[in-house]
């Protein structure tokens, strides 16, 4: 994971020397504005984008109970809740700090899990919250985007302004960021994996049974199986937040922003061995 | 942000290293002459209950220590004659319920079962302390729930619909801070809801 983190780094470094060398810096502050307004409004896009309520105590008292003592576990403020009508079974957390998290769970969740299950997959989110892991993350794909954006402009004007003004830096600086936003973007993968295996550990310990989630994350994907299409297809984009994501037949593992259900499962029972064990 | 909580924020190693941390009883004794001042300046006398909180672990060894706990206040139950019993609440968390009118004898009945379990490396599955009390008059209800990850006490007044009574909270935290060591940001004052209007929190 480290060495993951430093590869991006190193390439980022790379990154921001060909962007300085091709006189492309004045895109960056803008673009610095544009990621900073994303990563403030994140939570709120993410609940949107679900159809996702925040809920009151009264409605939901057992999930409210849950979360609060789950947070005094970890020693985190109590986030909120919000719920969301979906039949897909899933959950996450949003918020840029631990003090305006927001932790949601699909009414498909509630009823797919039982209350140990359930337990599980929430302490699963709070651990994102407690590692701060959308701040790292959003770090960590910062100039990913910041790359992905310059690509996309040189889509739209690269053409025409190269033969105005001949501008072999402009090229340069396309070039260089289509190299940088394919390396980073698995990169940034194969770093939300580690993050995914961190959060399930974190989780597990919390609530002292990893066999909980363990459990949840199966009945989950079996779950997902049996729900229609349409309706996985309409929220594969929040793929990244979830617990478990959406499956698509032909995204190959390296694509994949989750460790597989097996390969999590598996850790889970060592973990669980070693609890036994100690 | 510290140095070592970077380095953890890094490495995602962060709730980990929370969850597992240590119980901090240090500052639960506090509640012994708190007792005092919530009758003398508060009018609130002691429920005669007191309760310890904690979220189980799936392993043998951890069954085995709640059985010693229970054994360690059996003895006590015969010197002091606090009476007790361990349950499970609908959430799934588990509960030592401590019966006594002195007040003295529960908080020194809740230190031993927080000892217990500290000492057999599970202080980080203790969650709280509550101490439950009521206006003489039938009215108010009100519980000091002691935080052992935090290490400080919060005041917690049920009122109806799970609304939290906060006037009286605020007015529990401005008598007692300075004999109880008082959680200062309130966003850690989790509630405990009993599960039905007029319940307490271990029912």
């Amino acid at each position: 994971m480290v060495l993951t983190m430093f590869l991006l780094f190193a390439l980022y470094l790379v990154f921001v020397g060909a962007l300085w060398w091709s006189n492309s810096f004045v895109y960056l502050p803008l673009m610095g504005a544009f990621v900073l307004a994303q990563f403030f409004f994140s939570d709120r896009l993410a609940l949107y984008s679900m159809g996702a309520k925040k809920v009151t105590e009264e409605e939901y008292p057992e999930l409210h109970a849950a979360v609060s003592r789950l947070s005094q576990q970890a020693d985190l403020p109590k986030p909120a809740v919000a719920v969301a009508d979906s039949r897909v079974p899933n959950a996450f957390a949003a918020g840029r700090s631990q003090k305006k998290a927001t932790v949601c769970v699909t009414t498909g969740l509630l009823r797919t899990l039982d209350r140990d299950e359930l337990e599980g997959v929430l302490a699963h989110e709070l651990a994102h919250v407690k590692n701060r892991d959308v701040m790292v993350m959003t770090i960590a794909s910062f100039l990913s985007t910041v790359a992905f954006m310059v690509v996309r402009m040189g889509f739209w004007f690269g053409g025409g302004r190269s033969r105005r003004d001949g501008g072999g830096g402009f090229l340069v600086a396309i070039a260089a960021s289509l190299v940088v936003w394919i390396v980073s973007f698995f990169l940034i993968r194969a770093l939300s994996r580690y993050r995914e295996f961190a959060a399930d550990r974190g989780g597990a310990l919390i609530t002292g049974r990893p066999s909980a989630l363990a459990s949840a994350l199966l009945a989950i994907d079996g779950r997902m199986d049996n729900v229609p299409k349409e309706d996985l297809r309409e929220q594969s984009e929040m793929n990244a937040f979830f617990i478990v994501p959406l499956k698509s037949d032909f995204i190959g593992k390296l694509f994949s922003t989750h460790p597989s259900t097996e390969k999590r499962v598996e850790r889970l029972r060592e973990l669980e061995r070693e609890m036994e064990t100690r | 942000m510290g140095l070592l909580d970077t380095i953890r924020a890094v490495l995602g190693t962060n709730a980990e290293a929370d969850a597992t941390r240590d119980a901090d009883p240090e500052d639960l004794f506090g509640m012994s002459t708190a007792y005092l001042t919530m009758e003398a300046d508060l009018g609130f006398e002691s429920m005669g209950r007191a309760a310890l909180c904690f979220s189980g672990v799936d392993s043998t060894d951890f069954a085995e220590t709640v059985g010693d706990v229970e054994t360690i206040l059996r003895a006590g139950e015969e010197e002091t004659g606090t009476t007790f019993d361990v349950r499970e609440d609908s959430h799934g968390w588990e509960w030592v319920v401590l019966r006594d009118d002195d007040p003295e004898d529960l908080v020194t009945s809740v230190h031993f079962a927080a000892d217990e379990f500290r000492e057999r490396g599970y202080g980080s599955r203790l969650l709280a302390a509550v101490f439950g009390f009521e206006r003489a008059d039938g009215g108010d209800r009100a519980y000091w729930i002691y935080s052992f990850r935090r290490g400080a006490y919060y005041p917690f007044a049920p009122g109806r619909d799970r609304e939290r009574n906060q006037r009286l909270e605020f007015k529990l935290e401005s008598v007692l801070d300075g004999e109880l060591d008082v959680e200062d940001d309130e966003s850690y004052w989790y509630p405990m809801w009993p599960d039905s209007d007029g319940g307490h929190p271990w029912e």
